[in-house]
This record gives structure tokens, C-alpha cells and sequence, in this order.
């Protein structure tokens, strides 16, 4: 019956990769079937005759390369902006006790109360009023200020996760507390911070609704705006165009995935344990 | 060392990136007093051909209008509502605003457009239909510029209407009972006479109402009343009719979208369809080869072949600096030649009579189009158009009443009563 366990793992995996793999799969073969295909009865992954032209539609229609360019400038700044700020808080948050403690926690927890559409008025007029609106300058602050909260959450159960004991030996052995903040906390506290990083980098990526209300130049539009104007009025969509916008659009998160996915599952593991 | 070192150098990447980036924002707003006015054209065309359309027209008004230039500034249908709120609250709103008459209406009335009255030029206003008219026309006052229109056409399966032995109507319009028997015919070897998209029934339902003399609403604003009579359950009660007594439509497109029924159609399942008349275009395209395909006349109720029309509209913020400048080049734009261009481009119907003839003379009977520009002369002002509460009406009340209608979980008496119900509710 032992011998069974292996290959029934190994199926499960192969139904659990088909399952999550399967929407990009057909992603990929909308974006290369012709559009009399893609409204016709037939189902098939595989394309009847390989239609290219919706990649090269994609990339003239509506400036796809400026706007991938404009949400990969946002989301690495606003994810740098994130830790740089998230990391020392979330290291009080974590260490610290009383009402510094209580207060932050409170601030967290209420920050994601408000939906998005409360906000976004007085959100335009506080940007209008400094110069910030249709300004990647802007939206950058505003993607920082909106991940800000719950990365500040998470990163304060990964620094939870790392036994105070493992500081205070430190100490005794003479180290400054820069140099266990940096030569043991900081390590321990990587892949949290890859976790967090992704996150941040993700949450930006794909943001839609700040970046409709306060972007107003086509040369600052970002990934999400650009892919929506794909879908026109009357129920019209260019479905082909749509599907290779898509997959172009998920080539840097895929990239961005994959140099970070080793530490990223250290990250998930260790924020099981205690997140 | 090398990580540090790598640390920094992707820092200093980053941060010029986003320098550089961010450098190229900024206000392309008019230049100094001397300088040429510049005037912001937020456009919502989508298609390929209609975006080119629309730059050749504002290219030629900036060649003809040196010191009047207008700049495109692209923006989606999806979310455009919630954009132009808040562009309206934080005085960020362009001078010309694409949008469609029953979204722009609620603007008006809370004063963000100005009042296109004085600027419309007679020839303008003679050459558009009053119903269209009406349908821009706000306390007396005409707050956009329509542009262009759909209606609900019947496309046909020529092959299979032919082999039920069917005669195709050629008149100027078909009464619903003509469409209803073809689709008796044409019932047969697991062929269905019909497929008709009503995932979402409310807006087809309240389009095709005036032609039974249903009107939905009487008054306006907030002090509009509902009344759910014969002429406005006529044609639920007809697809009601065919769905479960004829059974002449095919059951699953009533649960479908349009775009979703006409794979349907393409598959030969179904020998007509109902759709806006913009699918021409589409079908055109991606129907299988051979594939012989008509547009029937216009349907026509009790009371006449009348559609309620929600046209695409051009409006000027009120808090713009050049109002006249911008009415100006609205007037441009919608002239016979620019109208029926981007209505080619977009495969829909010019506002303007004038650019329905055009297109007339310049298409034929091509695709449909002479069909298709016929259903124009039948478009009327949409009562629901100027009811504050419809939209939340339409969406919390009608389309699942009418939902719940065609899966039969109630009867018409019971749809009526949750329509009216629903209203009262909703504005007590």
C-alpha cells in the first residue's frame, strides 16, 4: 500500500499544476486564434491556424510597451518605498509593547476599512493640491500609502517569528544593536522580506482603479488602464488583442516571480509557522 | 560585497528609472496668453478604425484651427463613470467629453455641462430627428451633441430561412408576429428559429417598448413615476411566448450575452438572431465562409417599428475656459462627412440624417447597412433617460425580475409587481 502513496502524490500534483495552470494555457491559446475561432462553438486549446496578428494588434493599438514600461517604473519604486518604510515598522510593531504597539496595530486594521471609492475623492483633491495628480510621481505615493498597511502586517509576523532569545544572545556576545538588527535580524528576516516584496510588487501591478481616476496623459497610463481599453461600448471586445495584451502584460510578473520564487516559498513557510 | 554592491547599483537603476519616467509627465496644458488655446478631447473610441477616424478628424481641425488646437486624450469605457466624477469634483475634467446620453444626463442635471444651446447651429439641429434631440435636451437646454446610435436589428440565417421555405421579408419594417412565425418555420431538426442574448433583458426590453406604445416612466428626476402596463410587457411576454410555447428559441442564449449567441448563429443552431446593429461589422468578420447572412426589416409593435435610442454624446465642461471653442469644434465634428465616417468606422448609426444618407450612398446594401441606417428614422428619446433612479432601478429590480421571468420562477403578474414594487421601494 506504500508504494501506492509516491504516485498518487505525484498525480495529485499533476491535476493541482493542470488546474492552476490550465486558465493561463487557454489565455495564451485565446491569443492566438483568429476572432471567427474565438466566437465560434469550437473548443480546443490548440489554435486552428495560429493567428500572430493579435500580438502585433496589441502592441500598435494602444501603446502596451509604454504603459508595461510606466506599471514596471510603479510597482519597483512604490515596493522599494514599501519595505524601506514597512521594514523598521513592522520591527517595532513586533518588539515593541504597550500603546505604540496598540495604536499601530489599530491604525492597520482600520486603513483597510475604507473601500477605494470613499477615498478616492479627497485622495484627488489632496494630489491636485500638490501638483500630483496624472503623475506617476503620484500614484506611486498613493499604490505606497495603500500596500503600505498590510505589508506592515505581514512583516511584523515574520519579525514575530524570529526568537527574541536570538537577539538577546547577540547582545551578551557585545554586538551594537545595528549589528544584530543587520547581522541577525535582517538575514532571518529575508525571506519575509522577498514575501513582502511581491506582494507590494503584485498589489501595484495589477492596481486599476487609482490609476483610471488620477492618470489623465495616454504616456502615463499604466498596464491595467491600457488592457481595459480593449473592452470598448456596446459589448464590444476585441477578445484576440485582449488574450496577447494578457500574456505580454504577464511576462514581467513572471519574471519577477521566478528570480524571487526561492526565497519566496523560504517567506511562505516561515510565515505559516507564525503569520 | 557583491550583493551589497548589486543592492545599491539596482537602487540607483530604480530611482533613475523612475526619474526618467516621471519626467516625461506633466501638463500639456495651452501655452501663455499668445500662445494657441489647447483644447482636451476626452475620447472613448475603442475600435482600431474608429480611433484613426476620430484623429483624422481632429487633425484636420488643427490644420484648419491653428490657434484652436485639440488634443485627444484616450480613455476606456470600463470604469469611465466613477473617472469623470471624479475629474468633475476636482475641477480636472477635460474641456470635450465623449460619453453616452443616458450616463451623461445625471452630470447635466447637477450643472458639470454647459449649456449647448446658442452654439448649435441650425443646420445641426434640423438635421437631427427630435427623438434624438430630445434625448440631450435637459430642462430646455441641449447638453450634448449626439453622435451616434444603435438599434436592435434581426440578423438571419438566408440558408436556412431559404430550406424552411420561409419569404423573406423586404418590406420597410416586419411586425413581431412575421418574425415570431419564421421562427416557427424554422423550428425543426434541432434547429431553433431564434437566439436571442438576454442575459441582461432590461435595456432590449425597454428599447423595443415604444413600439407598444410602453413608455416605463412618466415625469422626470426624482419625481418620476412607474407604470408597468400592456405596451410595457408586450415583448417580455412574446419571448415568453416562443421561449415556452413555440419553443422556438434556443433555451441557452437566454441566459447568454449577445456576442455569446452569435457563435449560435455562426453554427448554424439558431436561423435568427437579435443583436445590436453594430454586430454587422462583427459578423461580417468572423462568420464561417459561406456563411450567407441578411438583416431583416426593423420590428415593428402595435404602435410602429420605434426603438428607444441612447446615443453616444459630445459635451462641454462647464468649467471649461473655452466653452465656445469647444462647441465650435463639436460642430466640426459632427459634421455629414466626419459623422458618417466614424459611424462607418464604429458600424453604427450617424445621429444626423444628413450622415445616414451619406453613408447610405456610400455603402449600399452592403452588410446590411441600408437596413440597418433604415432603423435610424425609428429612433425615439428613452423615458428612462431622465429618471433619476433608474439605474439602480435597472440593476437591483428589473434585470432579475426579468431574469426570474424567463427562467419561469414567475409569471408576467408577478414580474409586474416586482417592477413596481421595486420602484416604490426604491424612491419611497
Amino acid at each position: 500500500m506504500r508504494h501506492l502513496v509516491r504516485p498518487a502524490q505525484y498525480v495529485a500534483l499533476c491535476f493541482y499544476i493542470v488546474f492552476l495552470g490550465f486558465p493561463l494555457l487557454w489565455l495564451i491559446s485565446a491569443s492566438l486564434k483568429s476572432s471567427g475561432e474565438l466566437n465560434s462553438l469550437t473548443v480546443s486549446l490548440i489554435p486552428q491556424d495560429v493567428e500572430w496578428g493579435n500580438y502585433s494588434a496589441a502592441l500598435e493599438r494602444q501603446g502596451l510597451v509604454r504603459s508595461a514600461w510606466n506599471s514596471a517604473i510603479v510597482a519597483l519604486v512604490s515596493t522599494a518605498l514599501v519595505l524601506l518604510i514597512a521594514l523598521p515598522g513592522a520591527y517595532v510593531l513586533a518588539r515593541l509593547k504597550g500603546l505604540v504597539r496598540g495604536m499601530g496595530v489599530g491604525w492597520i486594521l482600520v486603513s483597510q476599512v475604507f473601500p477605494v471609492i470613499l477615498i478616492i475623492l479627497p485622495l484627488f483633491l489632496i494630489l491636485r493640491t500638490i501638483g500630483l495628480t496624472d503623475s506617476l510621481v503620484g500614484l506611486t505615493l498613493v499604490h505606497t500609502t495603500y500596500t503600505l498597511p498590510f505589508a506592515l502586517w505581514m512583516l511584523q509576523g515574520y519579525v514575530s517569528s524570529i526568537p527574541i532569545e536570538l537577539e538577546e544572545a547577540g547582545s551578551m556576545d557585545g554586538a551594537s544593536r545595528l549589528t544584530v538588527l543587520r547581522q541577525i535580524v535582517f538575514p532571518l528576516l529575508m525571506p519575509g522580506v522577498v514575501a513582502t516584496a511581491m506582494f507590494s510588487f503584485v498589489s501595484s501591478w495589477n492596481e486599476f482603479f487609482f490609476a483610471l481616476v488620477l492618470l489623465q496623459s495616454p504616456e502615463n497610463y499604466t498596464l491595467p488602464i491600457t488592457l481595459k481599453m480593449f473592452i470598448g461600448g456596446e459589448g464590444k471586445v476585441a477578445l484576440g488583442p485582449l488574450a496577447a495584451g494578457a500574456v505580454l502584460a504577464a511576462i514581467p510578473s513572471i519574471v519577477f516571480f521566478s528570480i524571487m520564487q526561492k526565497r519566496l516559498t523560504g517567506g511562505l513557510l516561515s510565515g505559516a509557522v507564525k503569520g | 560585497m557583491k550583493t551589497r554592491g548589486a543592492s545599491i547599483a539596482a537602487c540607483l537603476t530604480i530611482g533613475t528609472l523612475f526619474l526618467t519616467a516621471c519626467g516625461s509627465g506633466g501638463d500639456s496644458d495651452a501655452g501663455g496668453d499668445s500662445g494657441p488655446i489647447t483644447l482636451k478631447f476626452q475620447s472613448l473610441s475603442d475600435q482600431p478604425a474608429a480611433i484613426a477616424a476620430t484623429e483624422s478628424i481632429v487633425s484636420d481641425w488643427n490644420e484648419a484651427n491653428p490657434d484652436v488646437q485639440v488634443e485627444i486624450v484616450p480613455a476606456g469605457w470600463d470604469g469611465i463613470y466613477d473617472k469623470l466624477i471624479t475629474q468633475f469634483n476636482g475641477g480636472a475634467a477635460p474641456d470635450i467629453i465623449h460619453y453616452e446620453a443616458a450616463s451623461i444626463v445625471p452630470f447635466a442635471a447637477d450643472g458639470y455641462l454647459a449649456d449647448l444651446s446658442e452654439y448649435m447651429s441650425d443646420e445641426f439641429r434640423a438635421d437631427v430627428p427630435e427623438g434624438i434631440l430630445n434625448a440631450v435636451t435637459v430642462d430646455d437646454k441641449v447638453i450634448a451633441y449626439p453622435t451616434e446610435l444603435q438599434s436592435y436589428m434581426v440578423f438571419a440565417n438566408k440558408t436556412l430561412l431559404d430550406a424552411a421555405g420561409v419569404a423573406i421579408p423586404t418590406g420597410e419594417t416586419m411586425t413581431w408576429d412575421e418574425m415570431r412565425a419564421i421562427a416557427q418555420a424554422t423550428t425543426k431538426d434541432g434547429t431553433y428559429g431564434l437566439g436571442w442574448g438576454l442575459k441582461s433583458p432590461t435595456a432590449a426590453y425597454m428599447s423595443f417598448a415604444p413600439g407598444f406604445g410602453g413608455t416605463y416612466f412618466e415625469g422626470s428626476g426624482a419625481d418620476a413615476t412607474l407604470s408597468i402596463g400592456e405596451g410595457e410587457m408586450a415583448v417580455p411576454n412574446l419571448v415568453d411566448a416562443m421561449a415556452f410555447e413555440d419553443r422556438s428559441i434556443l433555451p441557452v442564449t437566454l441566459s447568454q450575452t449577445g456576442s455569446e449567441t452569435l457563435a449560435t448563429f455562426y453554427a448554424g443552431q439558431v436561423a435568427m438572431t437579435i443583436q445590436g446593429s453594430f454586430q454587422a461589422a462583427n459578423i461580417a468578420t468572423d462568420a464561417p465562409e459561406g456563411f450567407d447572412w441578411i438583416v431583416l426589416p426593423p420590428l415593428e409593435g402595435s404602435e410602429g417599428a420605434q426603438q428607444a435610442a441612447n446615443p453616444q454624446t459630445l459635451s462641454v465642461n462647464i468649467d471649461s475656459a473655452h466653452v465656445e471653442e469647444s462647441a465650435e469644434f463639436i460642430e466640426f465634428f459632427t459634421q455629414t462627412d466626419n459623422l458618417a465616417a466614424l459611424n462607418e468606422a464604429d458600424a453604427l448609426i450617424p445621429a444626423t440624417t444628413s450622415a445616414q444618407e451619406a453613408l447610405a450612398a456610400k455603402l449600399g446594401t452592403e452588410n446590411g447597412w441600408d437596413v440597418i441606417l433604415s432603423s435610424g428614422q425609428h429612433l425615439v428619446s428613452a423615458p428612462y433617460l431622465f429618471v433619476d433612479a433608474y439605474a439602480q432601478w435597472k440593476d437591483t429590480v428589473a434585470t432579475p425580475a426579468y431574469q426570474r421571468f424567463l427562467a419561469q420562477e414567475i409569471d408576467a403578474d408577478g414580474v409586474a409587481t416586482e417592477l413596481t414594487t421595486g420602484w416604490e421601494e426604491i424612491t419611497k
